[in-house]
C-alpha cells in the first residue's frame, strides 16, 4: 500500500453492497496477496488471508475482522421512468436527495436520488423531510427501455467521489468499514517486516450490516484463538454529546463494554500506552453493533477486542475520517500480533476466573 | 391440495407447542422419505435420496409453529391475562378467539370496550374460556393457544389463521409426494419455533450441515388498499427473496432461483421485505455460512387470523420448489 488515502480512495470506489462484495474482493485480494501466505474465499464469500507465524505447531491464531459490506440502496419498484427505492441497512434518508448513485441492473446505469418538489406535494406542510419511501432514482432513461435494464431487487451504490480535506482528512461513502480494511492492510505491511509466532488470520467479512454474517461463518471455520474486530465509532460532531464520544483525528478508540474481554483490553491500552499511541476510550455498553459480538460467542466463544476507528456521520454518503487514526490502528494491530507469546492466553483465562 | 392445506391450517401448534402439528406431518411425508427422525427441539427431519455427481446436500426448511398467546395470570372471576407468541399485533385481537394446546376454546375480550381511539395494549385484553371462576377454570399459568378460525376456500383465494407457515408445509409435503428424483441430498425439515427467533432452523441446519438452505414461507404484499410500497402481489407467482431483515440473499442464489422460474415457465416476482426474516436468516449463518435464500409465498394480512394466500402461488410454489431441488445446482 503505497499510502493510506489512495488505498482507501480506490476501496471506497468499488461497489460491495451487502451480500454483493465480490467486486471490492478482487481489489482487496490482489493487495493483500503478496502480504500473505494463503488466501481463500469462505462460502458466503468473506476474504480469508492466512500470514503463518513462526511459532511450534499447532500454532494458536489471532483473527482480525474488517467487514468490506458497504451500506446502499435497493430498488423495490420500476415505476414508469423512476425507480422507488429502500434502504440496504440502514442509511438516513434525509441527506439522500441530490446525491449520485450508480444502479447496478443489467448493466451499471448513472442516477441521482431525487425527492418531490415541497410546494407540488399537497399535504407536505412544514417542509419535513420526506422518507425513504418518497424517494426515487432517475437514471434518465426511458421507461420501456429502464424495464429492461432494472427490476426491483436491483442494488444501487453510492457514487459520491471522495473529497479530500486537507492532508489527513478524507470524506467520502463507504468509509465504514473499509477503514477497517486499510488498517488491516496496514499492519500486514508492518508484519512482513516482523517475526510473529502467532498465526494471523486476516478476514475482509461480509453481511455485517445485515447479521454479523462473516464474523458468525469464518468465525467458526478458522477456529481463531483471539479475534478482534476493527470497526468505525461515531466521532464527536453536531449533536453527539459532549462526554465519552471519541474525537476524530485523535487516535485509536478502544473498545469498552461486555463483547470485550476485560484482560485484553488492559493489554491493549497498557500497549498503546507504552508506545505513545494516541488513544481514546470508546464505550460500547451493551451491544457492540460491530463483527465482535458474534466472533466472542461463535464455537464455545473467545476473548475478543474491538479497535475502533472515529467517523464523524455515519452512514451517509459522506463519513470523515482521519488518515492517522487508521495508520495509528494498524501500527497498534501489528505491535500487538508481534508481542504473542504462548502465555497470553493461559493469563487471560485466570483473569476471567479470578 | 387444498385439503392438505385444510389439515394443516386448522391444527393448533403455537411455538413451543408443535407436538400436534408435528404428528400430523409425519404421517404424511413418513411413506415418502428414506429416513425420518426428530431433533431436541422438535423438528421434523426428514432426508430423500443421497448425493450423487453434481448433487448437493440442499435444506428445505418450512416452520410448523404459529404465533399465538400464553396465559401469564387468572384472576379470580377467570379472566385471563395473556403474553403475546411472536409477532401479535393487539390490533387484530378483540373478538378474537383462540384455541389452548389442551383443546380449551377462549373469546378474546377487552376492558373498556366502547372507548374510541387508539388500539390498547395487550395489558388490556384478557381470555374469557366461559369459567364461573379461577377454581373451575381448565387452564392455568402457562398454558399456550393460538388463534381460531376455520380455513376458508374462497376459489382462487384461501384463508386461514395460520397460513404462516402451514402453506410452506403443504408446499414441502407436496413436493416430497410429487418429487420423483434428484442427483441432491435433500432434508426436508419442518421446523419449530421461527416466530420467537428462528430457533429450530438455527440446531437443525447445524445438525445437517447443508451446502444450500432453502426456506419455504410467506411474504407480505403490497397490493391492498393503501398497503405499503411493495411491489408484490397475489397471484403474480412466486415471490423471490432479494432481501429481508435477516439476510441479504446470495446473488447467485438469486440467479439459479430465476433460472429455475424460467425454464419452468412459472411466473414469479422479486421480493424485497423491509421487516421481518425467515429461517433462511438462520441457515445463512450455519456453522461455515450456507448460501440461503426463501421461496416466498404472497400474503395478504399475514399475522392476523385471516392471512390470505392465491391458490395458484401455492401451485407455482410447489413447482418452483420441485424444479429447485431435483436438478444440479449451478451457482455462479
Amino acid at each position: 500500500m503505497a499510502e493510506v488515502k489512495n488505498f482507501l480512495k480506490e476501496i471506497i470506489s468499488l461497489p460491495g453492497l451487502s451480500g454483493y462484495e465480490a467486486p471490492v474482493r478482487e481489489a482487496i485480494a490482489r493487495h493483500w496477496e503478496p502480504l500473505v501466505d494463503e488466501l481463500q474465499v469462505s462460502r458466503l464469500g468473506s476474504l480469508e488471508a492466512l500470514k503463518r507465524g513462526r511459532g511450534t505447531e499447532p500454532r494458536h491464531s489471532i483473527l482480525l475482522a474488517g467487514h468490506m459490506d458497504a451500506v446502499g440502496l435497493i430498488v423495490t419498484q420500476v415505476k414508469g421512468r423512476f425507480l422507488r427505492i429502500t434502504d440496504l441497512n440502514g442509511v438516513d434518508p434525509r441527506v439522500l436527495p441530490g446525491q449520485p448513485v450508480v444502479v447496478h441492473g443489467r448493466k451499471e446505469l448513472h442516477g441521482v436520488v431525487i425527492q418531490p418538489p415541497d410546494n407540488l406535494v399537497e399535504d407536505h406542510k412544514n417542509r419535513a423531510p420526506f422518507g425513504i419511501e418518497e424517494l426515487y432514482v432517475d437514471v434518465g432513461m426511458e421507461a420501456e427501455e429502464l424495464e429492461e435494464l432494472v427490476h426491483s431487487g436491483s442494488m444501487v451504490s453510492f457514487a459520491t467521489t471522495p473529497i479530500e480535506m486537507g492532508e489527513d482528512i478524507l470524506a467520502g461513502h463507504t468509509m465504514d468499514d473499509r477503514t477497517a480494511v486499510a488498517a488491516i492492510t496496514y499492519c500486514l505491511e508492518i508484519l512482513r517486516k516482523r517475526i510473529h509466532s502467532w498465526d494471523v488470520w486476516a478476514v475482509a467479512t461480509v453481511q455485517e450490516e445485515t447479521a454479523y454474517a462473516g464474523a458468525y461463518t469464518s468465525g467458526f471455520s478458522l477456529k481463531p484463538d483471539l479475534a478482534i474486530a476493527i470497526d468505525v465509532t461515531h466521532a464527536k460532531g453536531p449533536g453527539t454529546s459532549e462526554k465519552s464520544i471519541p474525537d476524530l483525528g485523535k487516535g485509536v478508540a478502544l473498545g469498552q463494554g461486555p463483547n470485550v474481554n476485560r484482560g485484553l483490553y488492559d493489554r491493549f491500552k497498557k500497549l498503546v500506552e507504552e508506545l505513545e499511541i494516541p488513544h481514546q476510550v470508546d464505550v460500547m455498553a451493551s451491544h457492540s453493533g460491530t463483527d465482535a459480538f458474534a466472533l466472542q460467542v461463535i464455537r464455545g466463544g473467545r476473548a475478543s477486542m474491538v479497535l475502533s476507528i472515529p467517523l464523524r456521520y455515519m452512514h451517509t454518503p459522506v463519513e470523515v475520517v482521519s488518515m492517522k487514526d487508521i495508520r495509528r490502528v494498524g501500527r497498534l494491530l501489528a505491535e500487538f500480533i508481534t508481542d504473542l507469546d504462548d502465555t497470553i492466553l493461559e493469563e487471560l483465562q485466570k483473569e476471567v476466573e479470578a | 391440495m387444498k385439503q392438505l392445506i385444510k389439515n394443516l391450517v386448522e391444527t393448533t401448534g403455537p411455538s413451543g407447542f408443535e407436538s400436534e402439528i408435528r404428528a400430523l406431518v409425519r404421517a404424511e411425508v413418513e411413506s415418502y422419505v428414506d429416513e425420518i427422525r426428530v431433533d431436541a427441539l422438535g423438528n421434523l427431519i426428514t432426508r430423500k435420496g443421497k448425493k450423487s455427481e453434481g448433487g448437493k446436500r440442499i435444506m428445505v426448511a418450512a416452520h410448523i409453529d404459529e404465533i399465538g398467546v400464553m396465559v401469564t395470570h387468572i384472576d379470580e372471576n377467570g379472566f385471563m391475562r395473556f403474553t403475546n407468541i411472536g409477532g401479535v399485533n393487539p390490533f387484530n385481537l378483540s373478538g378474537g378467539r383462540v384455541r389452548f394446546v389442551n383443546g380449551t376454546a377462549g373469546v378474546i375480550g377487552v376492558e373498556s370496550p366502547r372507548e374510541r381511539g387508539s388500539v390498547p395494549g395487550m395489558e388490556k385484553f384478557y381470555i374469557d374460556v366461559g369459567a364461573r371462576g379461577k377454581a373451575d377454570c381448565p387452564v392455568k399459568v402457562g398454558d399456550a393457544a393460538a388463534f381460531d378460525r376455520p380455513f376458508e376456500d374462497l376459489g382462487e383465494r384461501l384463508v386461514s389463521k395460520a397460513m404462516d407457515d402451514r402453506i410452506g408445509a403443504a408446499i414441502m409435503i407436496q413436493a416430497l409426494k410429487e418429487l420423483k428424483s434428484s442427483p441432491n441430498e435433500l432434508y426436508f425439515v419442518f421446523t419449530t419455533q421461527e416466530e420467537v427467533g428462528l430457533r429450530g432452523a438455527t440446531t437443525s441446519a447445524y445438525g445437517i450441515d447443508p451446502e444450500i438452505g432453502i426456506a419455504v414461507d410467506i411474504t407480505g404484499v403490497g397490493d391492498t388498499p393503501n398497503s405499503e410500497k411493495m411491489d408484490v402481489g397475489l397471484g403474480k407467482g412466486p415471490a423471490l427473496k432479494v432481501k429481508d431483515r435477516s439476510l441479504v440473499v446470495d446473488p447467485r442464489i438469486v440467479d439459479w432461483m430465476v433460472r429455475t422460474a424460467e425454464r419452468e415457465n412459472l411466473p414469479y416476482q422479486y421480493e424485497i421485505l423491509t421487516y421481518g426474516g425467515t429461517d433462511a436468516g438462520a441457515m445463512n449463518l450455519t456453522r461455515a455460512g450456507v448460501p440461503s435464500t426463501c421461496i416466498s409465498i404472497p400474503t395478504r394480512y399475514a399475522h392476523s387470523p385471516s392471512e390470505m394466500v392465491d391458490y395458484q402461488d401455492v401451485l407455482n410454489c410447489v413447482k418452483l420448489l420441485l424444479g429447485a431441488v431435483s436438478h444440479p445446482v449451478t451457482l455462479d
